[in-house]
């Protein structure tokens, strides 16, 4: 659906304001500092991102169930979906809307065990605990959860058209493409549309390797205001990785947070039909081996 | 399903059951499409996730909207616009005859739902009368986008086998992998003659073959110098060179001078020589269109 961004849903239901995050974050917010909350959403990214390269998708496809799964808490607690769970279902929900063919669920779930198992051990005290039925119904809660709207833009496309015009070498949009990438791990995605995001990042790659772009970017007429705005989150990233040990800390960080409770419980966004679904409990990284059928 | 009273069974479409129901607050009337859900591994089918994703982007009043997806254990249910029928049906009930003013709304209206699928880069790959719904007040709408899908750049492959085959286009039937928009204006070319002879389908082909030979028995064999590219296309083989010497008064008897040419650049072999839904909305056919029905 290209070059309709304006239209889209995207753009008219999901570019959310700061305020909305952090409203509906508040009941994390009793448990989780800021950015504790942050450092959660960046693994699980980064366990999203392992998933997507094991599995060979295309980096669109990784950004698309990245976004799914922010959009996701950006409605509902951590506790009301494990995110181990949430994570590789927007994997394969959004393998499905781009159209790169079904990922069979039997390998989802194999792939799941062996990132766990190969890269994130050090997370992870036991083997990948969810099977296919829960990603299936944690699919349903997904789609809800974003008012079905899946059709995503990203900054990619934008971003080579800019290059392009920019009129550098390679090595430029190389960087900014590895920014755009990096801009996933914030709130970025949710709060400002693509293509501004697909600017900031160049324009960092621009100061990052001292190249003059500023005849380029006035000439643009957009707001240079959110453009260093946007440019700021991922900033404010760069400088958390500089003291940001994952390995050691990511344990305590898990066990910290909010997690489902062993009654049966359905997110807040619950569909008009309300009465129905009494559904299982989603959940089980830490203790709860076991899915409960209900129903 | 507490929302909605369910009332009868409309029909079966590509991955599930659609009922009639009334909202029990509002008291709208409603078409519930239910989507099974198999047990198998694929979860919300690809067709159904399709539908939602695109119907979610399309908010048009020639596409039907779709108001709400409800869930509930594997069951999921799409809410969508309620129509009172769809143009097969209609023909059914207009026993031979069809005012030529309600050709050329139905035409336009079809035009324009495509012209802004087009517009948002989706096709529907799957226009055949019993996609197109109409309601009580004469509008028509397009459903049905199991089919679809959203075209961008880079243009893959798509896979053949996606359209009917009485409304497939030639290409399409060579086996041609790489489709654009054009697909959509043979299908609603093939519709239009249908709608012009109140319901008797142009190329009512029984496979492959036929449907091409019934094509171009009426339009002439296309050689590679009125369509380049076209021995290349995978599924070519040669056809008679028929004789064509159509007499299209006869073919479309109710449709004036204007209506055959507007058919004319719909019903051209070559894709890339098919009109485009907004040139066929601006053709002189539509001079004299109903102005209520131009404003929508």
């Amino acid at each position: 659906m290209a070059g309709n961004f304006w239209q889209s849903s995207h753009y008219q239901q999901w570019l959310l304001e700061v305020h909305d995050l952090k409203r509906e974050r508040q009941a994390d917010m009793k448990v989780l500092t800021e950015e504790e909350y942050n450092k959660i959403m960046i693994f699980f990214t980064n366990f999203i991102q392992a998933l997507g390269e094991q599995l060979k998708l295309r980096q669109q496809v990784i950004a698309t169930a990245t976004i799914y799964f922010k959009r996701f808490y950006a409605r509902n607690s951590l506790k009301c979906i494990d995110p181990l769970l949430m994570a590789p279902t927007c994997v394969f929900l959004a393998s499905k809307v781009e159209e790169i063919g079904v990922i069979t669920n039997s390998r989802l779930i194999t792939t799941c065990q062996q990132v766990v198992k190969n890269k994130f051990a050090y997370a992870f005290q036991q083997e990948f605990p969810f099977r296919v039925q829960s990603v299936l119904e944690c699919e349903f809660y997904l789609i809800e959860s974003m008012d079905c709207c899946l059709i995503l833009y990203h900054p990619y496309r934008p971003l080579l058209q800019y290059a392009k015009d920019i009129d550098h070498d390679d090595s430029l949009l190389q960087m900014a493409w590895r920014i755009v990438n990096d801009s996933l791990r914030t709130d970025v995605p949710l709060l400002y549309p693509p293509y501004l995001i697909a600017l900031a990042s160049l324009h960092m790659a621009c100061v990052i390797q001292q190249k003059d772009a500023k005849q380029w970017f006035a000439e643009l007429s957009v707001d240079m205001d959110k453009i260093l705005e946007i440019a700021r989150y991922i900033l404010a990233l760069y400088e958390q990785w500089k003291t940001y040990n994952e390995k050691s800390e990511i344990v305590e960080l898990l066990a910290k947070m909010p997690k489902p409770k062993t009654s049966p419980s359905r997110p807040p966004s619950q569909g008009p039909s309300g009465q129905e679904g009494q559904t299982e409990v989603i959940q089980g990284s830490q203790g709860q081996q076991q899915q409960q059928q209900v129903g | 399903m507490q929302k909605y009273e369910r009332l009868e069974k409309i029909g079966e479409g590509t991955y599930g059951t659609v009922f009639k129901a009334k909202n029990r607050e509002s008291q709208e009337i409603v078409a519930l499409k239910r989507v099974r859900l198999d047990d198998d591994d694929e979860g919300v089918p690809s067709s159904a996730l399709r539908e939602i994703c695109l119907l979610k982007e399309l908010k048009h009043k020639n596409i039907v909207r779709l108001y709400d997806v409800l869930h509930s254990e594997k069951k999921l249910t799409l809410v969508f616009e309620y129509c009172d029928q769809d143009l097969k049906k209609y023909f059914d009930s207009c026993n031979g005859e069809i005012d030529q003013d309600v050709v050329k709304s139905f035409l336009y209206q079809l035009l324009r739902g495509l012209e802004f699928c087009h517009s948002h880069n989706v096709l529907h790959r799957d226009l055949k009368p019993q996609n197109l719904l109409i309601n009580k007040s004469g509008d028509l709408k397009l459903a049905d986008f199991g089919l679809a899908r959203a075209f961008g750049i880079p243009a893959r492959c798509y896979s053949a086998e996606v359209v009917t085959l009485w409304y497939r286009p030639p290409d399409v039937l060579f086996g041609a992998k790489l489709y654009s928009t054009s697909i959509d204006m043979w299908s609603a070319g093939c519709i239009f003659a249908e709608l012009a002879n109140a319901g008797r389908p142009l190329f009512p082909g029984n496979d492959v073959d036929d449907q091409l030979k019934r094509i171009f028995k009426l339009l002439g064999t296309p050689t590679e110098e009125t369509w380049p590219g076209m021995t290349q296309l995978p599924e070519y083989k040669p056809y008679p060179m028929y004789f064509v010497n159509t007499n299209w008064p006869q073919v479309v008897p109710q449709l004036n001078a204007r209506g055959r040419d507007l058919l004319l650049g719909l019903l051209v072999c070559n894709p890339g020589r098919r009109i485009s839904a907004e040139e066929a909305m601006m053709h002189s056919y539509f001079a004299d269109l109903n102005p209520s029905v131009k404003q929508g």
